[in-house]
C-alpha cells in the first residue's frame, strides 16, 4: 500500500494500460511534450513516443471524432478533453456518434474509447470554466459515465474504462488531482463500472455524492458524528450505469436520503436519484428526498460569490440537519 | 362559505343511500367528528361524520328518503348564513365516512376552491379537540388543521405494530405535525396507543349503564340485529350435530407448534377447523351454495368467515379461498384479521364475501351451541370446547379429547343429508388430521 495523489493514480493507470495493450493510445491537447495542462500524462510521451501519446490541435470535435474512428477500427483511444467545459464543441461526436454507433450498426462495431476530462469549480475560473456537466452525458443511452472520488477508484476505474468496449466519459476533478490516498499494491487491481460504494456507514441519513463532493460529504459526516448523528455516505462512482440499488439498500436502513452534487440540481444527478429512491424505497422514507447542488447561476468570479454558489460542507450539513429535523431528530 | 353535503360512498357497491335519520336539525351547530346522520347503504347502517365544524343550514333529504350517490343531502355553512348563499357556492366532499379504510388510501386533495374556509367563520367552526376519530377522518387527505400526516415508513411501522395513529393527528415531530419514524418508535417502546380502536366507541358505552338507561345501538350492533333477525325470520335453519375426536388433531397441533416455536407462528384448534371446513366444502358443492332469489349460487372457493367477539358485539372477517391455503397461512391471516377486527381496522372488503362461517365459543367452556346463519351463506359451524371424555373405542373405554360441533344449514340451499355429509367430512378430516396438511 502506497500513498499517491489522484493525479498520479490516473497516470499509473494510463501507463499500465499503455504497457499492457499496444492498441491503447492517448490523444489530446498538450498532453505530450507539455505533459498535459494538469500533468496527468507527465512522462508518458517520453516513455511511449508521439505515436501513442499524440498531440492534437485545439479541435475537440476533430480529435474526438478521430478517436471514434480509431476505436471503430479496433484501437482503444484515451482522449483527453482539457476540461469538461471544452467538451461542448464535441457534443455531436459524443452523443450522435460514439453513443449510438453500436446500436446503429446492429452491434457489428463498437466504440471502445475513453474520454477523460476534469470538471469542477472553486478556483475562480468563472462561468465558462467551472462547470459539472456530467449529468448531461449520463442521460444519454449508449454512454457510460463515471466519476471516481478516491485514489484507488481513479486507478481501478480508469483501467476498467479503457478495457470496456463502449464509450466511457471519465470525469476527473480539478480539486481532486492533489488529493492523496492509498493505492492498492495489486497491479491487477480494477474497479467495476456501475457499482456504487458505501464509503462510510451510518444509521441516520444516507448522503449520496459523486466525484469531489464525496470528500465534502465525508467531512460533513465527520462533523455531524460529533453530535452523535451517523451519516452513511454512498459514493456513486458511476453515473451511468447508475447503481440505484446500493443507494436504495442504504436508504432502507436510514429512511432518509440527501443527494449532493456540484452540478445544478435541476435535471441533475439528484433529480434522477430522487425519482429512483421514491420508487424503490417509498415505504421506507421518513422524510422527502432532499438535494443540494450548485446555485442555479453561471458561476460568479468573485470569491465570496463563488463560495456562495458552491455546495460547500455548510450547505450539505444544513440540508442534512433539516431532513433530520423533519424526522424529529436533532 | 356554505357547502353542499352529498351522499357519500360508504360501501364499494352502493349506488344510492338512504338517510336512516338525521341526528342534527336545521340551525344546529356541529363540531368536527359529530355524527350528522345515519345512512343506510346496501351493506349496513353507517355513521355520517362531519370533519369540519359548521351549522346545518338546510336539510335536503329527509329521514327514510333515498338518493343517488353524490346527490346533495344538506347545506351547511357558518352560523347566520342562509342556505340560498350556498346554492352558488356548492361543492362537495366535506364529509368522511367513519371507516378507517380511507386512511390507507388517501383521497385526492380537494380542489382549491373548496379548500379555504371563510376566514371570518363563526365560532362553531372551530375544530373540535375532543374527537380523535374526527382527526383520523380529517387526516384522509383533507384540509382540516389537525390532519393526520404520516411519513411512509412511520405508516408502515404503525401498521405492522398495530398502532392506530388517529390520535397522533397534528402531534408528530415532523413538519405540520407529520408523524415520523421516531414518533412511532417512541409509541412502540412506550406501549401508548396500541390499544385497539374500541377506545373510539361512542362515549355512552364507556360508563357502566344505569338501571333502565336507554342507549342507541352502534351501527355495528344495529347491523348484527338486523341481519340476525332477517336470518332467523327468513332462513329455514336445520341443525346437525356431531362429536369429533380431537385427540390426534391436538397432537398434530402440538407437534406443529413445537416445530414452529421459533417462527412466531402458532396454529390454533380453530385454524384446523377452518382448514377442515374449507376442504370439506369443496367436496360438497350441494352444501356450499347460496339460495338467492329462488336460485342456487355455487361457490368454487371456500371463503370462511371467522366470528370475532368484540367488547360489545362481534364482527366476522373473511379468510378468502381458505381451501387453497396451508394451515400456517390460515393461521397467520386469521391472527391478522382478528387483531385488526378488535382494533376496528378491518376494511369493508374484508368483511364481505364469506361462503361459510365458523363460530367458536370453545374458549368459554361451552359444551355446545347453535349459531345463526349469516345470509347468503348456506351454513355456519358452531364449535364448543374440547374436553377429556370417556368414550368407547374398539370395545374399550378410553379417555379422548372430544369436541362438540353443530352445523346450522339453510334448508333452501341444502338438504339434511347434504349438511350431514359436510359435517361428516369435516369430522373425518379432523380425526385424520394429517389430511389437513396435504
Amino acid at each position: 500500500m502506497a500513498d499517491l495523489t489522484y493525479r498520479e493514480a490516473l497516470r499509473r493507470a494510463l501507463d499500465d494500460e499503455l504497457a499492457r495493450d499496444p492498441d491503447v493510445f492517448l490523444m489530446g491537447e498538450e498532453i505530450g511534450r507539455f505533459e498535459g495542462s494538469y500533468k496527468v500524462t507527465a512522462g508518458l510521451w517520453q516513455k511511449y513516443g508521439p505515436e501513442r501519446v499524440r498531440e492534437t490541435p485545439i479541435s475537440e470535435e476533430g480529435f474526438v471524432g478521430a478517436g471514434i474512428g480509431a476505436a471503430m477500427m479496433g484501437l482503444r483511444p484515451v482522449v483527453e478533453i482539457m476540461t469538461i467545459n471544452f467538451i461542448l464543441v464535441a457534443m455531436d461526436q459524443i452523443i450522435n456518434h460514439a453513443a449510438k454507433i453500436r446500436y446503429m450498426f446492429g452491434g457489428a462495431v463498437g466504440v471502445p474509447m475513453v474520454i477523460r476530462t476534469p470538471g469542477g469549480a472553486g478556483a475562480q475560473l468563472t462561468a465558462q470554466h467551472s462547470q459539472s456537466l456530467e449529468a448531461w452525458f449520463a442521460g444519454c443511452p449508449g454512454m457510460k459515465v463515471v466519476a471516481p472520488a478516491s485514489v484507488a477508484d481513479a486507478y481501478g476505474m480508469m483501467k476498467t474504462a479503457i478495457r470496456d468496449d463502449d464509450p466511457v466519459l471519465f470525469c476527473e476533478n480539478l480539486v481532486m488531482y492533489n488529493v492523496t490516498g492509498t493505492m492498492p499494491d495489486d497491479p491487477d487491481y480494477t474497479v467495476p463500472l456501475g457499482r456504487a460504494a458505501v464509503v462510510r456507514e451510518g444509521r441516520d441519513l444516507t448522503l449520496v455524492a459523486h466525484s469531489y463532493t464525496v470528500q465534502r460529504a465525508l467531512r460533513v459526516a465527520d462533523t455531524m458524528s460529533r453530535d452523535g448523528i451517523e451519516i452513511e455516505v454512498v459514493d456513486l462512482r458511476s453515473l451511468r450505469p447508475l447503481d440505484a440499488e446500493t443507494v436504495a439498500e442504504s436508504v432502507r436502513k436510514t429512511s432518509r436520503a440527501l443527494i449532493a452534487e456540484e452540478g445544478w440540481s435541476t435535471y441533475g444527478v439528484g433529480a434522477e436519484l430522487a425519482a429512483r429512491i421514491h420508487r424503490l424505497c417509498f415505504d421506507d422514507l421518513d422524510a422527502p428526498v432532499e438535494r443540494v447542488g450548485g446555485a442555479e447561476v453561471p458561476m460568479p468570479y468573485s470569491k465570496p460569490l463563488e463560495l456562495a454558489a458552491l455546495p460547500l460542507e455548510s450547505k450539505i450539513e444544513a440540508a442534512a440537519r433539516g431532513l433530520l429535523a423533519e424526522s424529529g431528530i436533532a | 362559505m356554505s357547502e353542499e353535503l352529498v351522499m357519500p360512498r360508504l360501501s364499494d357497491t352502493m349506488e344510492e343511500g338512504t338517510i336512516g335519520r338525521w341526528l342534527v336539525h336545521e340551525g344546529d351547530a356541529f363540531a368536527a367528528g359529530d355524527v350528522l346522520a345515519e345512512i343506510e347503504t346496501d351493506k349496513a347502517t353507517m355513521e355520517f361524520q362531519a370533519y369540519d365544524a359548521g351549522t346545518v343550514l338546510r336539510i335536503l333529504v329527509g329521514d327514510g328518503e333515498t338518493v343517488a350517490l353524490g346527490a346533495p343531502i344538506a347545506i351547511v355553512g357558518a352560523e347566520g348564513e342562509t342556505a340560498d348563499e350556498a346554492a352558488s357556492a356548492g361543492n362537495g366532499a366535506t364529509i368522511q365516512p367513519p371507516q378507517e379504510e380511507a386512511a390507507a388510501e388517501p383521497e385526492p386533495e380537494p380542489k382549491a376552491a373548496a379548500a379555504e374556509p371563510e376566514p371570518k367563520a363563526a365560532p362553531a367552526r372551530k375544530p373540535s379537540k375532543s374527537s380523535s376519530k374526527a382527526k383520523a377522518a380529517a387526516g384522509n387527505g383533507s384540509r382540516a388543521t389537525a390532519a393526520l400526516r404520516v411519513s411512509p415508513i412511520a405508516r408502515r411501522m404503525a401498521d405492522e405494530a398495530g398502532i392506530d395513529l388517529a390520535a397522533m393527528a397534528g402531534r408528530g415531530s415532523g413538519p405540520e405535525g407529520r408523524v415520523v419514524k421516531a414518533d412511532v418508535e417512541r409509541l412502540i417502546s412506550s406501549g401508548e396507543l396500541t390499544r385497539p380502536a374500541a377506545a373510539d366507541a361512542p362515549p355512552a358505552t364507556e360508563s357502566a349503564p344505569a338501571e333502565g338507561e336507554i342507549r342507541e345501538l352502534t351501527p355495528m350492533l344495529k347491523a348484527v340485529a338486523t341481519r340476525m333477525t332477517q336470518s332467523k325470520q327468513t332462513v329455514p335453519h336445520f341443525y346437525v350435530e356431531s362429536e369429533i375426536d380431537m385427540t390426534r388433531a391436538m397432537q398434530l397441533r402440538a407437534e406443529l407448534n413445537s416445530g414452529l416455536a421459533d417462527s412466531g407462528d402458532k396454529i390454533s384448534v380453530n385454524d384446523l377447523i377452518v382448514r377442515a371446513s374449507a376442504l370439506a366444502l369443496i367436496q360438497h358443492p350441494q352444501a356450499h351454495r347460496s339460495y338467492v332469489d329462488g336460485k342456487h349460487v355455487y361457490h368454487t372457493h371456500a371463503n370462511v368467515g371467522i366470528a370475532v367477539a368484540l367488547d360489545d358485539g362481534l364482527i366476522v372477517p373473511v379468510l378468502n379461498e381458505a381451501d387453497t391455503k396451508p394451515v400456517r397461512e390460515i393461521s397467520r391471516e386469521t391472527r391478522d384479521l382478528a387483531g385488526r377486527a378488535r382494533a376496528g381496522k378491518l376494511k369493508q372488503r374484508e368483511i364481505e364475501g364469506a361462503t361459510f362461517s365458523v363460530s367458536n365459543l370453545g374458549m368459554f367452556d361451552v359444551a355446545n351451541f347453535e349459531a345463526i346463519i349469516n345470509p347468503p351463506e348456506s351454513a355456519i359451524i358452531a364449535v364448543g370446547a374440547t374436553v377429556d371424555r370417556p368414550v368407547v373405542v374398539d370395545g374399550e373405554i378410553v379417555v379422548r379429547k372430544i369436541m362438540r360441533v353443530t352445523l346450522s344449514c339453510d334448508h333452501r340451499a341444502c338438504s339434511g343429508a347434504d349438511g350431514a355429509k359436510l359435517l361428516l367430512t369435516i369430522k373425518q378430516l379432523l380425526q385424520s388430521p394429517s389430511l389437513l396438511l396435504v
